[in-house]
């Protein structure tokens, strides 16, 4: 923080600052929000904690079957009012019970007030109403048009309760961070990584901080997004393997693909972000036997403490990890992270019991560990793109993360991927996403209209109040209208379904009928003569030219190749494996495979008949003979 | 046992099986049209073995899951394997052939790797009509199967060419809401040609016999692991029962009666003593038994069981012919399904209280709580509203019953109100928990939940289909029972009445339906219950 400070206090200080943090994801987590007040309609308080009313766990009668409300009843209260689903007010609200609704809510010591009323993303004018009055005494109001004006009242609350709860805690801790910054007296502007993969306003952050959360992997998904672009690579899959999670993601035409709905800390919430798929497995996950004679991985991990055997940190399970030690994956005579060495010895030990149980030598054993961890994240991969229409043979893998890009070569020669990047800056990739991320600013309002029943007007109009809610913030910050991109999506269905397909935006009815069938076909296989509807326009409204310019790297004085080892693979048996210096590589000087190629954060792994270049900015190519 | 697969192999196999189960389930859910479907997932997906052996499956609801371990061996009885062809889909939805009732239809696509049949696909869809005397096809009233909607003996409806445009008019010409059934037809389709796809592609790799190999040795794990589980039991002989509150035509109480013994790693379920097969809709079959002992089995003993075929193999299911549980193909079934099966899971569960005190729950929302609304739009097209209404579950030795839930062999989840209110001519005016509802105990049942539905239409027909009513959800080890259901036309006016439980009858504009459901029964005496525990209920209005 001080580091920033003085930078910011040099006699050219930077034209902005970018953040990103963790704190709203850990306080959902941990369940450390505020106390929230929750305001609904008469007959409806219980809502909250009925939920869908399904169960958590089908078989499992030891566990409860569904989370705690999060909000107690006690704090849930009723104002009289009604609105139907076309936004007319059926009862209005009635304004002489909200005196005693504040009093109540400030008794009971309420820090932050969550407004949902049913049908509000028709009509949000009650809810504004009582956000003016609740403003008077309470600093922190969240009401659901503002928030998520959706329809479905369970998961719509939910979303804005959850904002309720992190209002004070990121208000402060962004308040925080902007004084010891000084940033009114240096004028630099400070923005914030949100969940979509993109950034916004401190004021912005300040009034929907749920978009802080899970920022962490939209980090590192816009700086794959970014170097997807910078290489010209239209369809990718960001691949960050770490200790004990591997998260994945699709990126089609420079941006990531977003979700509309996920849960955090359980909890239903609706608001875009990145459509990372997580799997618990990781170079820290363990490997066993199960009953059925199968060799599995995770999700069960060894983490950081013990962490894996070849650590010599008091690990004795085999992990991931051991098995890249024992088949020449990894330098067994590098030092990691300043004082990790790892013992070969260590894992062999490890892995033998388990080829003992198993009727495999330990070396085989090794190579199955590392199959099935490639098995279960090819498994990721084909979630996001095989089961959304796409074809994984036409996607390039940016693999990142420690363990990323050991594993890529394999992954991508099993899932028909011809090239693979490990980009520069690999290990410090989640700040570079903060860096390269565009402004962004989503908003969504449910708007329900037959496609045979066309109205262009009252679509425009909502389109263009969507429009100007993305738009302001950026207005505000002086950001001239020609920089801005907006886009317009809406989400259509068959007239009977509940699932929505979100399709870009076409002035007739005939072209988003077009293009609605397609995407059915694609992700369906059929498309039929039914009536078409739309549910709910979306916005979004992005900045793109931030335009961080990489520099070139030119290649460090060193020896080349460093060294070798011996390595095996399942193909080619036991073969010498060449290691080299990453930072010594010229541009396009090609390595074949088998080979290491290892900087300060990760090693890369060519396989056999794969062969890898680095580019000018120091990204390593590998052609992964698929 | 099967020849020995390799280790890894085996394991990439089970990995993609789940995942091609699963992505069915999805496909379907997100594609289909039946309210039922894609709001509420009333779907299963499954994958089996050449000889129709249950594999794997994808999201499951336990009453589909077990019947659909027998539909696709019951439907190779009908349709000899010679019969089938790459490409096909077949739809049936007859009970006697492993089914559950009327509604809930099967798709069911052999699947082929170089012209040999080697796995089927299959999923099962509750459609939210399948014709017959009443819009929503529950027929509180009918005394025959032919009531109750179109019996669908195997018919192929897909096939490598495409649809079969005949039959497929035959049968949407049968149902109320052709598009919306038609919608589900191609939805199960769908999700059984991704399956097709994806298996193909598994055989590409490891070839047909390594997979037959992976399978058997699926299914010998699933059996060692519930004989283990089985074995892990105390050996011995206990009975319980439990009543269904009437069929629907007769007003009289049903039996369910079971004795449970246990010798080594089996265990044998004799329904003997269960009362006779009903007039009402409330019969089933013998498959519907099954998996109901299948799911008490798996959530009492094997939890972590990968439930298919061989998991099933060490349990015996005893049922004399004639019963509720083994009624004849001509009998009305459609409450059979998701009441009389809830009920024998109650009756499981109390016969195994004494030997498994702290696994067993007291008894709950053991029904569907249906309520179907059918209304006609103004373009004269039917409008159906069906609707599940969980309650409070009941306690166990350890905690609380959850309030406003679903338990044991259905997980469908509750439509929005919001979604309610733009679709249907109906209006929401009170979704909230029951205060009061929940048994008391040491640990104290879940409350049920209040719904009320203001009727906007000119007139509409309402169903229900529940049970809980009568006979409350019980306690246990002295712990109270929970309140019954109690269905009112508007309440609190002079003209108000008690709806039944299995009930249809008219109404008309204004027309106000209030459902309390039922709460959770409680467990251990009431004086064991800590005070602050009592404070804590009071403070938040759940007293």
């Amino acid at each position: 923080m001080r580091g920033l400070a003085a930078l910011l206090g040099a006699e050219t200080p930077p034209a902005s600052l970018a953040h990103g943090t963790t704190i709203v994801t850990n306080a959902i987590v941990e369940g450390r929000g505020a106390v929230v007040g929750l305001v609904t309609t008469r007959g409806f308080r219980d809502v909250l904690e009925i939920g869908r009313q399904s169960r958590l766990h089908l078989y499992d009668l030891a566990s409860p079957p569904k989370l705690a409300p999060l909000v107690p009843r006690r704090l849930r209260l009723e104002v009289s009012e009604r609105i139907g689903p076309d936004g007319a007010i059926a009862a209005p609200l009635a304004l002489d019970e909200v005196g005693g609704l504040i009093e109540t809510l400030a008794r009971e010591g309420v820090e932050s007030v969550a407004v949902c009323l049913l049908h509000s993303y028709a009509n949000p004018d009650h809810e504004r109403t009582l956000r003016a009055a609740l403003a008077s005494r309470f600093a922190h109001v969240s009401v659901s048009s503002d928030i998520n004006a959706e329809f479905r009242e369970y998961e719509r609350t939910s979303t804005t309760v959850l904002n309720a709860a992190v209002m004070p805690l990121a208000c402060r801790y962004i308040d925080d961070l902007a004084q010891a910054l000084g940033l009114e007296t240096t004028g630099a502007p400070l923005h914030l990584l949100h969940a979509a993969g993109g950034m916004m306003s401190v004021e912005a952050a300040k009034a929907r901080p749920l978009a802080l959360a899970a920022s962490g992997p939209a980090a590192g998904v816009a700086a794959a997004a970014h170097v997807s672009h910078a290489l010209g690579l239209d369809r990718t899959l960001a691949f960050d393997m770490g200790g004990t999670t591997t998260d994945v993601c699709l990126i089609a035409g420079g941006a990531a693909e977003t979700s509309a709905q996920r849960r955090l800390g359980g909890y239903p919430v609706r608001m875009p972000m990145a459509a990372v798929e997580s799997i618990g497995a990781g170079g820290g996950s363990i490997a066993y036997a199960d009953p059925a004679g199968a060799l599995r991985v995770g999700p069960r991990s060894a983490g950081a403490a013990p962490g894996p055997a070849c650590y010599s940190l008091g690990g004795a399970e085999p992990t991931v990890t051991d098995a890249n030690l024992l088949l020449g994956y990894l330098n067994g005579e590098r030092v990691y992270g300043g004082s990790i060495r790892l013992d070969r010895e260590r894992a062999a030990a490890a892995l033998a019991p388990l080829g003992r149980r198993l009727g495999l030598s330990t070396l085989e054993t090794a190579a199955g560990v590392v199959e099935v961890a490639n098995a279960a994240m090819l498994r990721a991969l084909r979630l996001v793109s095989v089961q959304r229409g796409y074809d994984l043979r036409d996607f390039a893998l940016i693999a990142y993360g420690g363990a990323g890009p050991v594993h890529a070569g394999a992954l991508a020669r099993a899932a028909g991927i011809g090239r693979v990047v490990v980009p520069v800056h690999s290990g410090a990739f989640s700040a570079l996403g903060c860096l390269v991320s565009p402004l962004r600013y989503d908003a969504v309002r449910t708007y329900r209209a037959r496609l045979d029943a066309w109205d262009p007007k009252p679509m425009e109009e909502r389109y263009r109040d969507l429009e100007e809610q993305c738009v302001a913030p950026l207005r505000d910050e002086g950001i001239a209208h020609e920089r801005i991109v907006l886009e317009r999506s809406a989400d259509l269905r068959y007239s009977g379904q509940n699932y929505e397909l979100e399709v870009e935006w076409r002035s007739t009815p005939e072209a988003l009928r077009t293009a609605f069938e397609a995407r059915h076909r694609q992700l369906y296989g059929y498309a039929t003569g039914e009536g078409i509807e739309c549910v709910n326009l979306r916005v979004v409204a992005r900045v793109p030219d931030v335009a961080v310019e990489l520099p070139s790297r030119a290649p460090a004085d060193a020896r080349e190749p460093s060294g070798e080892q011996r390595a095996w693979f399942v193909d080619a048996g036991e073969v010498t494996l060449r290691r080299h210096d990453r930072a010594a590589l010229p541009p396009g000087r090609v390595v074949d495979g088998p080979a290491l190629i290892e900087d300060e954060w990760s090693t890369t792994l060519v396989y056999p008949g794969q062969r890898c270049a680095a580019d000018r900015l120091g990204n390593l190519l590998i052609e992964s003979g698929a | 046992m099967s020849p020995a697969v390799h280790p890894v192999t085996l394991e990439v196999v089970r990995n993609a099986l789940y995942a091609i189960a699963e992505e069915m389930s999805i496909v379907l859910m997100r594609s289909a049209r039946s309210p039922l479907l894609k709001e509420a997932g009333d779907l299963s997906s499954a994958l089996t073995d050449a000889g129709g052996r249950l594999i794997a499956q994808g999201r499951d609801i336990p009453i589909h899951m077990g019947v659909m371990a027998f539909t696709v061996k019951e439907f190779l009885k009908r349709v000899p394997a010679d019969r089938l062809r790459d490409g096909d889909v077949w739809f049936a939805n007859l009970p006697e052939m492993g089914g559950n009732h009327l509604p809930d239809v099967k798709a069911i696509r052999p699947v082929f790797a170089s012209g040999r049949l080697v796995a089927f696909a299959i999923n099962l869809a509750h459609w939210a009509d399948i014709g017959g005397a009443v819009p929503g096809s529950y027929v509180p009233w009918a005394t025959e199967s032919y009531q109750e909607g179109v019996r669908i003996s195997p018919v192929r409806l897909f096939s490598a060419d495409g649809p079969d445009r005949e039959k497929l008019d035959f049968l949407l010409a049968n149902l109320r809401g052709r598009d919306e059934r038609e919608g589900d037809m191609f939805a199960q389709f769908a999700a059984n040609d991704v399956a097709a796809r994806r298996l193909a592609e598994l055989c590409d790799r490891y070839g047909a016999d390594t997979l037959a190999a992976c399978f058997d040795a699926l299914h010998a794990a699933s059996e060692a692991g519930m004989r283990a589980a089985i074995r892990a039991l105390p050996d011995g002989v206990w009975e319980g029962e439990d009543w269904l509150d009437d069929d629907g035509v007769d007003d009289r109480p049903l039996r369910i009666r079971v004795r449970v013994e246990k010798r080594g790693d089996e265990a044998t379920f004799d329904f003997t003593g269960t009362a006779p097969q009903a007039r009402g809709p409330v019969n089933t079959t013998y498959f519907i038994a099954c998996s109901s002992v299948y799911y008490a089995m798996k959530t009492l003993a094997a939890p972590d069981v990968p439930p298919n075929d061989g998991c099933y193999r060490p349990l015996r299911v005893v049922v004399p012919p004639g019963t509720l549980l083994s009624a004849d193909p001509d009998r009305p079934v459609v409450g059979g399904n998701h009441e009389t099966s809830q009920r024998v899971v109650d009756a499981i569960f109390r016969a195994l209280a004494p030997a498994l005190p702290d696994r067993v729950t007291a008894s709950g929302p053991t029904t569907s709580g249906v309520l179907i609304f059918g209304t006609r739009a103004a373009d004269g097209r039917w409008a159906i509203f069906y609707e599940v209404h969980g309650g409070g579950e009941g306690a166990a030795a350890a905690r609380d019953g959850a309030s406003a839930i679903r338990v044991h062999m259905s997980n469908v989840m509750n439509t929005p109100v919001e979604v309610i209110e733009a679709e249907y001519p109906l209006r929401v005016e009170e979704h909230a928990l029951r205060p009061g509802s929940a048994g008391d105990g040491t640990h104290r049942g879940g409350l049920g939940f209040v719904r009320a539905y203001r009727v906007l239409a000119r007139e509409a027909t309402l169903t229900s289909m529940l049970d809980r009513r009568v006979v409350p959800p019980w306690g246990l080890m002295g712990g109270h029972d929970g309140l019954p259901f109690r269905i009112t036309v508007n309440p609190g006016t002079p003209g108000a009445r008690d709806f039944g439980g299995k009930a249809s009858g008219k109404l008309v504009h204004g027309d106000l339906v209030r459902i309390e459901t039922c709460g959770g029964g409680g467990y251990g005496p009431p004086a064991g219950r800590p005070e602050d525990a009592r404070a804590h209920d009071r403070r938040e209005g759940y007293a």
